[in-house]
């Protein structure tokens, strides 16, 4: 129904930058009192995701008034969230290189971060959506990976442990920060991923990694079956590749309907002989090669991929399924005027596209569609980012996730009030 | 002994063979590897499918008994051993591999495959999985799930958790529940990686699927002989340092150099040696050697006094001969043996080793110590003989003061046995009131009425229910704690 209203994007009552941990737990206990709901954010980069359909050009801005409380942003009822923002809590508590480990408050920008690290040689190969720019904590909240988890394993792998403020106040101190610990249950895994709806992450401390001394990126062009055949054969190679994606359109750069990547990380030595296996068994000479900084440049600027978009799609499924996955996001990029971008060693398939003249309704009916036919082959379509009014259509992540009443009592456990972003998971 | 009402029903579900409730045959499910921990179960059932174990779930629990799952017995913090007369629910049937699919590096399999079993399977597609415990031939992944169990070569691979993407579990209730599957893309909460490490508290996992890397295609060996173990310590930060990722890094210390060399599992270590390091690289052959040559030079400049390596694979089985088989030739030098399991922050590790040494030598005791260097995983091992009662004393306050000084360095109490009975009163020393009501509470959104594995894990001390129950002057409800074992 193009025609309804769309549902308003809500507007903040207020932004607040609390500095402590302390006074997240000042914030979070006053919304409680007051039934006010809070949405946890970093520097705002996702705020359109979860299901809040908050106007993502509502941001907070560093400098100004950082106590609990915060200032008002914006006026509004008590309907509207309040975003409490972590951005202020950006200290390196802790770093010893030769430990590979850190410790950092969440709301520490994730450049800024890889600046901390640089000298060292050392690295956090978080690649998922927007940790070109977002902060730490979101990046561990939002818990979505990227192509590189591959080698490094996924967020949540790489997180040792947390300072979480919960929906219903209480500051806990879970995990440690040495890169191997057992001790009581995996409540970092929990938190890793939940978005916000079961606590405000207020520090971090994460495994870190050497920085490779060779990074070399072959773009092999062709069309787009062929595409999918020859990254699928890279995958399956006894070349162990540091990741492998198939990108649609002119973004792969080489001038073909579409482009693989396969990035080799490694020692000198390791990555020369893997570039020659990979190009023999590709059979041709790739289209381009970047190696060292163009090689990097290269993947790190497809970490902002979905920057600005309208509608951002993230479907999953076995990777030996790849080109059905594909296909299926074609579908809904083509009813955004959109691309997709493929991560074949996971089988990820994002999509992104513009809305603002589209038909909501027909966009909605896609991405169900989408859904289905992921769903018949075991897979998943969640939504990133989308108008308030497909998101409330389509849900987010279509709650495939419930798994008798496990998750409703986990968030009764954290977040009795549902306070906190009360959409998620 | 249970019920005879229940003996009939958990026949009728698993079978005469299923289910074992004579005195004599209950003996070797008593404890688990870590011995000292001793509990007669009430009966042990060995289930098929995961209907059995539901059945038999719901059939022990209308009996109000509680339930303790287990694998094959091989862990090392008393996790498996059963309080209160519960019945045991053994996973030893339930040893098939259901599917390896080549094509997406996973397998689905039964709770009692043998971890080493798995390997093996795979290895006819050119994969592995790659956590590899020290018990690996006879411990299952079962097993491994209950403790996200670690290993020597999860310094570059990562523990157990890194690999389960899917989970079948039956819960206290009788409920089977789907977690995750078909890859690591579920939306919603992280229940997989919340079940990893429940040490059998939130469930039993009938089905489980796992991820598999291919098998590297090169390895490279090295042992560094040092006449200090702090030397030895000082190479591993430096080799990590330096930007190097060995697959495994492991150091044994004089002591136990020694009792490996007396023993039958000599392996020509020198004896007058206070450590030796056994590094590993593995990847493509590309490369390799020029790895070991800087981590050997690290070796050398911070102390080593010998570098060997190893030219072909007998020769590497021989230099990892005297680290695999640590264990057991301490079993040969005294009657008794505490493992401890804390991790420290690597960096940490050479104050660490002088301070434990210091410990032992304050307390008149043997510490040898085996251990994970590259990932700060100690195990110290205190050698004693339990009928002496003034050592068993001083075992005890030199064990809780090394653990002391690895939580006091930025470390845990446990970097993979898990906490199990053993160190359930440790837990205090990293976890604050809130942190343990929490692990309470999440324990009861699986388990409300406790009947999985009780008494494990959380000291009943930091109970907010059994708190509650006393501050309102009632009697707790919940038992005494089992009664306190010799501590080893």
């Amino acid at each position: 129904m193009s025609e309804a209203a769309p549902a308003a994007a809500l507007v903040p009552d207020r932004v607040v930058l609390p500095e402590s941990a302390e006074e997240v737990q000042a914030v979070v206990l006053e919304a409680g009192e007051a039934g006010t709901r809070l949405l946890p954010a970093g520097r705002g980069t996702w705020l359109g995701a979860g299901g809040w359909g908050v106007d993502p050009g509502t941001r907070s801005e560093p400098g100004g008034g950082g106590e609990a409380g915060g200032r008002s942003e914006s006026g509004g009822g008590t309907d509207n969230p309040r975003i409490v923002s972590t951005e202020r809590l950006d200290a390196v508590h802790h770093y010893e290189p030769a430990d590979l480990t850190l410790t950092a408050g969440a709301g520490i920008g994730l450049d800024h971060l890889a600046r901390v690290l640089e000298p060292n040689g050392q690295w956090l190969p978080f690649d998922g959506p927007a940790c070109d720019t977002g902060t730490l904590g979101a990046a561990v909240a939002s818990g979505v990976s990227g192509p590189l988890s591959a080698r490094y394993g996924a967020t949540r792998d790489n997180v040792l442990g947390l300072e979480v403020v919960t929906g219903d106040g209480r500051i806990l101190r879970i995990g440690g920060r040495v890169v191997k610990n057992v001790a009581g249950y995996d409540l970092v895994r929990l938190f890793t991923g939940s978005r916000g709806s079961l606590g405000v992450i207020t520090r971090v401390s994460v495994r870190l990694f050497p920085r490779p001394d060779a990074d070399v990126t072959l773009l092999f062009g062709g069309d787009a079956a062929g595409a999918v055949a020859a990254a699928r054969r890279v995958c399956t190679h006894e070349v162990p590749v540091a990741a492998v994606e198939v990108i649609e359109g002119d973004e792969g750069g080489v001038g073909r309907a579409a482009a693989v990547a396969v990035r080799l990380l490694g020692g000198v030595d390791e990555v020369d002989e893997s570039r020659a296996r990979i190009v023999a068994a590709a059979g041709a000479d790739p289209s381009a090669a970047l190696e060292g900084g163009e090689s990097r440049a290269f993947h790190e600027r497809r970490i902002g991929w979905e920057a600005g978009a309208g509608v951002v799609a993230r479907l999953a499924a076995l990777p030996d399924r790849l080109a059905e996955t594909l296909a299926c996001a074609r579908a809904v990029a083509a009813q955004t005027g959109g691309a997709t971008s493929a991560d074949a060693m996971q089988g990820v398939v994002r999509v992104k596209g513009s809305c603002g003249e589209g038909d909501l309704a027909a966009l909605a009916e896609g991405l169900l569609r989408g859904r289905r036919e992921m769903a018949a082959a075991g897979g998943t379509l969640t939504l990133s980012q989308a108008p308030a009014e497909v998101a409330a259509r389509v849900g987010w992540t279509g709650g495939g996730g419930e798994e008798g009443g496990l998750t409703s009592r986990i968030k009764s456990l954290f977040d009795p009030d549902s306070t906190l972003a009360p959409s998620c998971p | 002994m249970i019920p005879k009402a229940l003996a009939v029903s958990l026949t009728g579900i698993c079978g005469p063979d299923g289910v074992i409730a004579d005195r004599d045959r209950l003996l070797v499910y008593e404890s688990d590897a870590l011995t000292a921990y001793r509990h007669r179960p009430g009966a042990v059932v060995l289930p098929r499918t995961t209907d059995e174990v539901r059945r038999a779930v719901q059939a022990i629990t209308r009996h109000g008994l509680p339930i303790v799952p287990r694998g094959a017995g091989t862990g090392l913090s008393g996790g498996a051993v059963p309080l209160g007369g519960a019945v045991v629910i053994g996973t030893a049937r339930m040893n098939r591999i259901l599917s390896i699919d080549a094509a997406n590096r996973r397998a689905v399999l039964q709770p009692g495959v043998i971890n080493a079993e798995l390997s093996a399977a795979a290895a006819a597609h050119g994969l592995y999985y790659a956590p590899d415990p020290s018990s690996q031939t006879a411990c299952t992944i079962g097993g491994n799930v209950a403790e996200n169990s670690g290993g020597p070569h999860c310094l570059k691979y990562g523990v157990t958790s890194r690999y389960v993407t899917g989970l079948t579990v039956v819960l206290a209730d009788g409920s089977v529940v789907r977690l995750g599957g078909q890859g690591r893309e579920a939306p919603g909460y992280d229940l997989v990686g919340l079940f990893v490490g429940s040490e059998g508290c939130f469930g039993i996992a009938t089905e489980i699927e796992v991820g598999l890397l291919p098998v590297p295609e090169g390895v490279r060996t090295l042992l560094g002989i040092f006449d200090r173990i702090e030397d030895a310590g000082r190479a591993v930060s430096d080799i990590v340092s330096a930007g190097l990722l060995p697959a495994a890094m492991e150091i044994i210390d004089g002591p136990t150099i020694r009792a490996v060399e007396d023993s039958v599992f000599a392996a020509g270590y020198p004896t007058d040696a206070e450590a030796a390091l056994v590094i590993e690289f593995d990847g493509l052959e590309a490369g390799l050697d020029a790895e070991a040559a800087r981590a050997a030079e690290f070796c050398r400049c911070a102390g080593a006094r010998e570098v060997r390596s190893a030219k072909d694979e007998e020769e590497r089985l021989a230099l990892w001969k005297g680290r695999k088989k640590a264990f057991g030739a301490m079993g040969r030098i005294a009657p008794d043996l505490l493992v401890q399991d804390a991790t420290v922050p690597r960096t940490t590790l050479p104050a660490i080793l002088k301070g434990i040494s210091e410990i032992g030598k304050r307390y008149g005791l043997v510490v040898a110590n085996v251990f994970h260097a590259g990932d700060g995983n100690l195990h110290p091992n205190i050698l004693f003989d339990r009928r002496d009662e003034d050592e068993l004393e001083r075992v005890e306050r030199a064990s809780k003061e090394i653990m002391q000084i690895c939580v006091d360095s930025g470390g845990t109490i446990t970097g993979e046995h898990g906490v199990g009975l053993d160190k359930k009163h440790h837990m205090p020393l990293i976890y604050g009131e809130a942190e343990l009501d929490t692990m309470w509470g999440i324990r009861r959104v699986f388990d409300p009425g406790e009947v999985l594995n009780p008494g494990k894990v959380l000291p009943e001390e930091t109970d907010p229910a059994a708190r509650a129950s006393r501050d309102d002057g009632a009697v707790g409800e919940k038992p005494a704690a089992a009664p306190a074992p010799a501590h080893a």
